[in-house]
């Protein structure tokens, strides 16, 4: 019986040695660079770093990313900016960060194309919201103050979930366990592919279930009447958000002293409220609107197991964009 | 619990140390572990439906010692009657009272008569197909004397409810698993190695195979009027593998899981795409299902025995019932008609029983082995233009998928809206029928090499596969669950 054990065991890791080989000689896990905080407050990825973003269950996307000396995804090594020359910066999260495509194919690199006397800065990071976009931009004055526009990328569903500036919790994730685990590539891989969340879905539910009975046994036995169910995690999200979002979003324009002039909302209609349209309407902020542009092309405009723009879904973003300073007339 | 759940995962380590490591003293007790774990099991869809499952139990417990007893044939047909309609009285108000009524409706709405008559929100206990003909089997086994009734009950319960085989089969035979549960099982390492390989081949065929193309087969069915031909022929080959890997993983898992309590269960699949003909194809596909339809109705109704006319009539009874068993809906029924169709030729011409040896012929003729080849894939084409009636949420969307394919000619570059690589699929499902070729005489052991490398080898490429083709975002239950 030991014997048959023992020869359980080895095989088994012989098997997860050579997946490991395996994950790592196709090169199908992702990579994903170090961040950190810098000294303005402002979280950034580590400067100078490369590597690969991989998307797909079988590398069905694969992006090289540099991160330059500024901490973003870039074409350019420094970001300077200056009074004699036109510059225009497009800051936001992953969409702008633009890991799913090769750092010389970004939305700027596709708008200089165009403009080719126009210098477009990136300032994309995953997870951005609109008061991480603000405090950057505060942050760093002395280099926005001499760009000509500041293009901020706003998801409405997902950037104006908080009213005010906090150092985010993705920082604390970076614990010594978590860069154990991310040298197994055969880890990080199967947690990209999503194998643990039904682990982790199924814990979260038998946590739920056992709470509610135990909470039903203990007022059985006292004899009190039975407390209403706790709140399952989905239901949470169940709840009607745009008056937060648009209070959110009054609350940080003010409290960053938002610049109209210089300042652009890059926006998809569609996904914002009726109301939160009408106030940027009635108080004259800038807006780029991609939606409709979206819309009239059939092609799917998003990557294969993600959410983020294809290279049609960018090539639409940098044709609103460039429309958009042909129109402002910059000099 | 599915095979595939995180639950099931956790549920069979637990049940195996406890059967081998505490409940191993004596029969009773392993029998005692079993039945816990198979209700366990089993009340996991929802427990409410248990209470159909012990009262099948106690029906046909009680009728099969009568029948044991009862000396008086009147009385024995009376007892097997009782049995045969209080367990197609569950089947059929579950299962056909919805498609029933709604059929009565539109015959009559059909000619100008309004009838109103609301149908029933009934949920379909999960396996209630499987089980109602496995403890059917047992009461005609038994009215039929091949077989003694056990006075064990915790045993028959056991029978009935074996959690391995009772969501989706293989629909067992009294004879075969009742005396295995009647017996003492002991741990057999190499039974379970086995085993545990059996299980390894289901689940590969189960997440790379049959959940890998369903998103692809969901999304070309769901719009078939919008595509073309060549897209909706991808969208029938594509649906043949999906069904075969769901169902024929499901039953090498239900295997391999019994190989690890020292049950042997019977095989279900035998490789059905490289059947010759129909006949073959029907020896190969679902086989604890056709040959229960074989030994319960075809040869009671006289089977080929007498006039062509009255086999011809005993074909089409069978496909007619197979297909109802499926579902209650006119695809499944012409499903059944389709295939009766098919049969029929080799049947007339007395070729049914040409490749009754169920091996793949290897002989190197090579005119034996372009016939093998053309034979083949005229079988494949033929049973996949049948899916199309069983995929179809309609009948007349079948008829005008079929339309489309014969009809609509031109090429169309398919995009899936997650945008799969299809030449991923194309690659994959080459090599597995080449896997399948080469392990074609051993249903019971796809990785059983001689050679220790090879198996390792296989391992890990079986592994691999699943990581590379797992989708998070997939519907992972089992097709054949359903009904």
């Amino acid at each position: 019986m030991k014997k048959n054990i023992s020869k359980f065991v080895i095989y088994s890791i012989v098997l997860l040695l050579s997946l490991e080989l395996l994950v790592r000689i196709f090169h199908l896990h992702n990579e994903r660079p170090e961040r950190y905080l810098d000294e303005y407050g402002v979280e950034k990825w580590i400067p100078n770093q490369v590597g690969y973003s991989i998307t797909g269950n079988r590398k069905q996307n694969v992006g090289k990313y540099r991160i330059n000396n500024f901490g973003f995804n870039s074409v350019y090594d420094n970001y300077e900016s200056s009074k004699d020359s036109i510059e225009v910066a497009i800051v936001g999260d992953s969409f702008i960060e633009g890991f799913h495509q090769n750092y010389t194919n970004s939305i700027s690199v596709m708008v200089e194309k165009q403009l080719p006397n126009i210098k477009v800065l990136e300032f994309g990071y995953a997870g951005y919201n609109f008061s991480e976009e603000l405090n950057l931009i505060k942050s760093y004055n002395h280099l926005f103050k001499d760009i000509d526009r500041v293009i901020i990328y706003l998801r409405y569903t997902d950037d104006l979930t908080t009213g005010e500036y906090k150092v985010s919790n993705r920082l604390s994730l970076n614990t010594p366990m978590n860069r154990l685990l991310k040298k197994s590539k055969l880890i990080v891989y199967a947690k990209d592919m999503g194998l643990f969340d039904s682990v982790k879905n199924k814990l979260i539910s038998t946590r739920y279930k056992l709470t509610s009975a135990i909470g039903f046994i203990k007022n059985l036995i006292s004899l009190r009447k039975i407390p209403d169910l706790p709140v399952k995690p989905y239901e949470m999200n169940e709840v009607n958000n745009d008056s937060i979002y648009l209070a959110n979003f009054k609350k940080l324009v003010k409290t960053f002293n938002y610049d109209k002039k210089k300042n652009v909302l890059l926006l998809d209609f569609s996904l914002c409220s009726k109301e939160f349209l009408s106030y940027l309407r009635q108080n004259n902020f800038k807006t780029i609107n991609f939606d409709a542009n979206f819309k009239k092309h059939i092609r799917p405009k998003i990557l294969i197991y993600d959410q983020h723009w294809n290279n049609l879904g960018r090539e639409i973003i940098a044709n609103e964009i460039v429309e958009y300073i042909k129109n402002e007339n910059l000099k | 619990m599915f095979f595939n759940s995180i639950d099931f995962a956790v549920f069979l380590p637990i049940v195996f140390i406890l059967y081998w490591f505490t409940f191993n003293q004596n029969i009773k007790t392993q029998n005692v572990l079993v039945l816990i774990a198979s209700y366990i099991f089993y009340g996991w869809w929802d427990w409410r439906f248990l209470s159909l499952i012990v009262f099948s139990t106690l029906v046909d417990y009680t009728l099969g010692i009568l029948l044991g007893t009862e000396v008086k044939e009147t009385k024995r047909k009376i007892y097997l009657w009782i049995s045969i309609i209080i367990n197609l009285g569950f089947l059929g108000f579950f299962k056909y009272y919805n498609f029933f009524i709604e059929s009565f409706v539109d015959a009559f709405t059909f000619f100008g008569q309004d009838v109103r008559v609301t149908s029933l929100k009934i949920v379909l206990p999960a396996g209630i197909s499987f089980y109602t003909f496995q403890t059917l089997s047992y009461t005609i086994d038994v009215y039929k004397r091949n077989l003694d009734p056990t006075k064990k009950f915790i045993a028959f319960a056991a029978f009935i409810s074996f959690f391995p085989q009772l969501v989706a089969g293989p629909i067992e035979r009294a004879s075969n698993l009742l005396p295995q549960i009647l017996k003492k099982r002991k741990l057999n390492y190499e039974q379970s190695i086995d085993g545990l390989r059996l299980m390894l081949w289901g689940l590969f065929k189960k997440v790379v195979i049959a959940d890998s193309l369903s998103p692809i087969v969901n999304d070309i069915f769901e719009n078939y009027s919008t595509h073309s031909s060549p897209v909706l022929i991808m969208g029938a080959v594509f649906f043949a593998f999906q069904i075969y890997g769901d169902f024929s993983g499901y039953s090498d898992i239900a295997i391999g899981t019994s190989k690890l309590f020292g049950i042997e269960l019977m095989s279900n699949f035998k490789f059905p795409y490289l059947s010759r003909n129909i006949a073959e194809f029907w020896r190969r596909w679902h086989i604890s299902l056709s040959t229960w339809f074989r030994d319960y109705l075809y040869i009671p109704l006289g089977g080929s025995r007498g006039s062509k006319i009255k086999g011809i009539r005993n074909i089409f009874v069978i496909f007619l019932v197979s297909g109802f068993w499926h579902g209650a809906n006119w695809t499944f029924i012409f499903w059944g008609l389709f295939h009766a169709v098919l049969f029929l030729p080799s049947f007339l011409c007395g070729t049914n029983r040409k490749y009754i040896n169920n091996n793949v012929n290897s002989s190197f003729s090579f005119l034996k082995i372009v016939s093998n080849i053309y034979n083949t894939l005229l079988t494949f084409i033929l049973v996949t233009v049948g899916w199309v009636f069983f995929r179809s949420a309609t009948i007349t969307d079948s008829f005008t998928y079929l339309k489309i394919i014969f009809t609509k000619f031109s090429f169309e570059h398919y995009t899936h809206p997650n945008g799969y690589r299809l030449i991923d699929y194309f690659i994959l499902l080459l090599f597995f029928m080449i896997y399948e070729y080469i392990i074609r005489n051993n249903e019971r052991n796809p990785i059983g090499f001689k050679n220790e490398y090879v198996r390792l080898f296989v391992y890990i490429l079986l592994v691999f596969l699943m990581l590379l083709f797992y989708d998070d975002g997939v519907d992972r239950s089992f097709i054949y669950s359903q009904f």
